[in-house]
Order: C-alpha cells, then structure tokens, then sequence
C-alpha cells in the first residue's frame, strides 16, 4: 500500500519524466516488434520460395534409362539433397502442353523436342550447398545441362541477411538505450528524493522497502509502454494490410502472424513481458546507487 | 544504556570531530550534550544513529556493540531509537498523519493498530483536526510535534534530538521540552543537542559539554 502511495506521488512529481521513460519503452517495443514481424514474413516467406526451386539436369538422348535411373539413386544419396526425380521427355512434353500458348508452338514440332531431365531439390538452397551439387554433376557423363532458378534466390537471401544483422544492431542499441533512459529518469526521481529517502531511512526503512516504489515505477512504466508499443504496431499492420489488399488484392491477414489468435494474443503478450522487463531492469540499473545515498 | 569507549572520529583533511571520548549515559538518564557549532555534538549524535562509523574505539548502546554494526542489521536497530532533528525531516508530501505513522508501517505493523496509535499521538501532540494537513500547513511548533510523536510512536528507549528546539519560538521551544521531560518520566532515555545556555540552566540536567571534539 505504501508503495503504491510512493509510485502515484512519484508519477505526480514527475509526470514528463515518466512520460519520456514510457517513450522511450514504446519506441523500443515498436522497433522490436516491427524487426520480429518483418523477420518472420521474410523466413516464411522465403520458405514458401525454396520450396519451388528445383536444379534441372538436362540429359542428352543417347543416355539409357538405366543408367538415368543409377544416377537418379546416387543423387537421391547425397546429404544436401532433399530429393531428385527422373522425368521422361513424354511427361515433360504432357506437362509443357497444358500451357495452351506452348501447345501450338509444340505443333510445330514433328517430334517431342524436349529432352530427359532429373529434377532435383535441395534442402538449402546455399551457395555451398548448390556449388557442390554441380561441381559433383560436371563428373557425371551424358549431362548436356544444369540449369537453376538459385542465383536470384541466392542473392535474395544474401541481401536479407545483411538487412537482418543491420535490423538486429539498431534492436540491440534501442534495448540498451531504453535501459539507460529508464533506468537514468529513475535515478532522477532518486536524486529527486534524496531527503525523503534519507529520512525512510533514519526511521528503519530497509533497503528493500525503498526499492520496491521504484522498481514498481519501472515496471510500471514497462507495461504501458509494452501495451502502447504493441497498439502501434497494431495500427501500423492494420493499416498495411488494408493497403497491400487495395494494391495488390492480397489477403494477408489469415498469415499466422497477423491472425488474431496470434497478433492480438501472444504478440500482445510478448510485447508487454517485454516493456516489463525493460522497465524491470531499467530500475535495477539505477539501484544500485541508493545504497551510497 | 550508552558506553563510548575511547572513541575517535577524524574527517577528511585531518579534522579531528571526535578525540577520544569517553563517557557512559545510564538508562531512563536525560543528558544534554553542548558545546559551539563544531564542536562535535552532532558527530556523536551520527555515530549513535550509525549514519557514521568511528575511526577508533567502541560504541554499546543497550546490549548490543553497534561500533562495526552490519549495513543488513543497521534498519532494524535504528528501529529502537527515535530520532527528532532540528529540520524536522519530515515528508512534505504526506499529511500529518502519514508522518508520524510511518515508523509503523515500516516495522509492518497492522493498520487497525496504526490508526489507533497514531489517532492517540496526534491527540497528545494536540495537532487533532489537523492529521490530514501536510507540513506545508503547519507552524515550525506543530511541525516539530510531528516529528517528536514521529520518533515517540514507536515506545523506543532512547531518543536522540539534535538542537529540537533551534528553529522555534521560545514558547513552542517550552512545549517540546516538556513532550521530552514527560517521555523521560516514563523511563525514556533522551540525548538532546543543544547550545541553549538558558534552556541547559533551567532544566538542570546532567551535561556533556563538548569543545573541538574533546569532553571539557
């Protein structure tokens, strides 16, 4: 009771401190939020990517199937090979025909100009492991082609991950920033205080007893900022979403991360656990000097 | 009830606040410690309150050596003393009534019993109808009865004043005393500061009288 007496007066005292402290938990809950979001569109996304790339290995005519089939198992073997598939010339002239535009320019052939290929996919899609399985087919016999979507792709990924890291430093010096603004508004009160605490002290207040109105304050100040940080976001998605769906006509909002169950559950309660804690640790940073005082 | 045992306090650039003192203060005793500004009085007030650690000799207040007092046991001991400084001290954000309860809720005592002990202290300080008014509100005498009831509410068997008196007008001056004298009848031990020649005459108490850090 007395505590929560110390957090009110507190507040009341310096109601703008408290302001730029709560600020500042907001900024960092927003930042944090934003990086998880976009990371976890990205990954999800370049998922659903990787699952459509494919190597193709052209064959040349004269290969025997036998031979197309030992190589189909000695591929199937290897470790970073998820799974390789012979396709005949006539199942890729039947899958080729369904394109209506391809079927007449089929027409014009006497006959099927398509060739043997081994469809191949891989369980990464990295430099290495794609470098492998090429240099391991160049010693291959009858192989008159690899051709591969990768290169983009591989790009791609090399691009998000510098983005990535760029992302994760500005998350790391928003947390230590937010410690330090905390945890200084808090030292604030503290010098602000200083009588008060002096005279709880002469009259046997423990080291705990004073502590506990301002770690309250940090926490405190953590919930709302988690709470508002997260509403911001919220808008933020909220009015992304609208946008893709009037620009490019897709729903994203049944993706997991933006479904209510998701996004307006356990995101919520992710982003206020971690105001808290920032607020949390912010006060204990600043604790540490009451004893000197 | 106090023993200083060859005790020596030297602050930074070799002054000398304490130079071998030594005296013993019996229990239920009211002494008066005197002497010029400087002259130590509030030194020895600090140690007993152990917001200062002496440099050299041993201090016993009751049966327990406070001299090296760990900081953990340091709360709990200056829960048996009440303390009444010449600036009051008080909380000026929290009404009368906050303030002399507060000893009590830091001990954690029940609310049922605070308000019935603190109801009864703001009766005998005479501040009744005036328990919801902060310091702000109240005369330098109304305020220092908060601070006495403040140090009294917890039936502590030593109370430390340091110069209690300083601020006030001679007959708020006169009341205070007389809160002291009559929680002296009742078997408290009182260590009161002051350089009040008149007040020292009138009350005809034992004195320590302090010069430059020695007793004289």
């Amino acid at each position: 009771m007395y505590a929560i007496k110390e957090v009110f007066t507190n507040f009341k005292k310096s109601g703008f401190m408290s302001l730029i402290s709560i600020g500042t938990i907001i900024i960092t809950i927003v930042i944090l939020g934003n990086y998880y979001l976009a990371n976890e569109s990205i990954k999800y996304f370049l998922s659903k990517i990787e699952n459509k790339i494919e190597i193709v290995v052209f064959l040349k005519d004269d290969v025997v199937l036998e031979k197309i089939n030992n190589l189909v198992m000695e591929l199937k073997t290897v470790s970073d090979v998820e799974d390789a598939k012979f396709v005949s010339k006539e199942d890729a002239y039947q899958e080729f025909i369904k394109d209506k535009e391809i079927f007449s320019i089929m027409q014009n052939f006497e006959t099927n100009p398509l060739p043997n290929s081994i469809k191949i996919k891989l369980k990464s899609y990295t430099k290495k492991n794609i470098d492998n399985l090429i240099n391991l087919l160049k010693t291959k016999e009858g192989i008159e082609d690899i051709q591969y979507g990768g290169k983009e792709i591989e790009n791609l990924v090399n691009i998000l991950n510098v983005i990535k890291i760029i992302a994760i430093a500005v998350g790391i010096i928003f947390v230590i920033s937010s410690l330090f603004v905390v945890s200084n508004i808090i030292n604030l009160t503290i010098y602000a205080r200083r009588n008060d605490i002096y005279i709880l002290k002469m009259v046997g207040a423990t080291n705990t007893f004073i502590r506990i109105p301002f770690i309250l304050e940090g926490l405190i100040h953590g919930f709302l900022g988690g709470l508002t940080g997260w509403f911001i976001l919220y808008i933020i998605v909220k009015i992304l979403l609208t946008e893709i769906k009037k620009q490019t006509g897709l729903d994203f909002s049944t993706f997991y991360l933006f479904n209510p169950e998701f996004f307006s559950f356990k995101f919520l309660f992710a982003s206020i656990s971690a105001g808290i804690l920032l607020g949390f640790f912010g006060s204990l940073l600043s604790l540490g000097k009451l004893k000197e005082k | 009830m106090i023993k200083f045992n060859h005790v020596y306090k030297i602050y930074e650039k070799n002054i000398k606040a304490l130079d071998d003192i030594t005296f013993t203060i019996e229990k239920g005793e009211f002494v008066f410690l005197t002497g010029p500004t400087g002259a130590g009085k509030t030194t020895i007030l600090k140690l007993l309150y152990k917001e200062e650690v002496p440099d050299m000799g041993t201090i016993i207040v009751g049966s327990q050596d406070i001299t090296h007092l760990s900081s953990r046991k340091i709360p709990f001991y200056r829960r048996s003393i009440g303390f009444v400084f010449q600036d009051f001290k008080l909380l000026f954000d929290r009404t009368v009534y906050d303030n002399i309860a507060l000893p009590l809720v830091i001990a954690g005592e029940n609310n049922k019993y605070i308000k019935k002990r603190v109801n009864e202290y703001i009766e005998k300080a005479g501040l009744l109808g005036k328990e919801n008014l902060t310091p702000w509100h109240l005369s330098g005498g109304e305020k220092q009865k908060v601070a006495i009831m403040r140090a009294f509410i917890t039936n502590p068997d030593l109370i430390l004043a340091d110069e209690p008196t300083g601020n006030l007008d001679d007959e708020s001056a006169w009341e205070i005393i007389k809160i002291f004298e009559e929680a002296n009848k009742n078997g408290t031990t009182v260590v009161f500061a002051t350089h009040n020649k008149e007040l020292l005459e009138k009350m005809n108490k034992r004195i320590i009288k302090l010069l430059q850090g020695r007793i004289v």
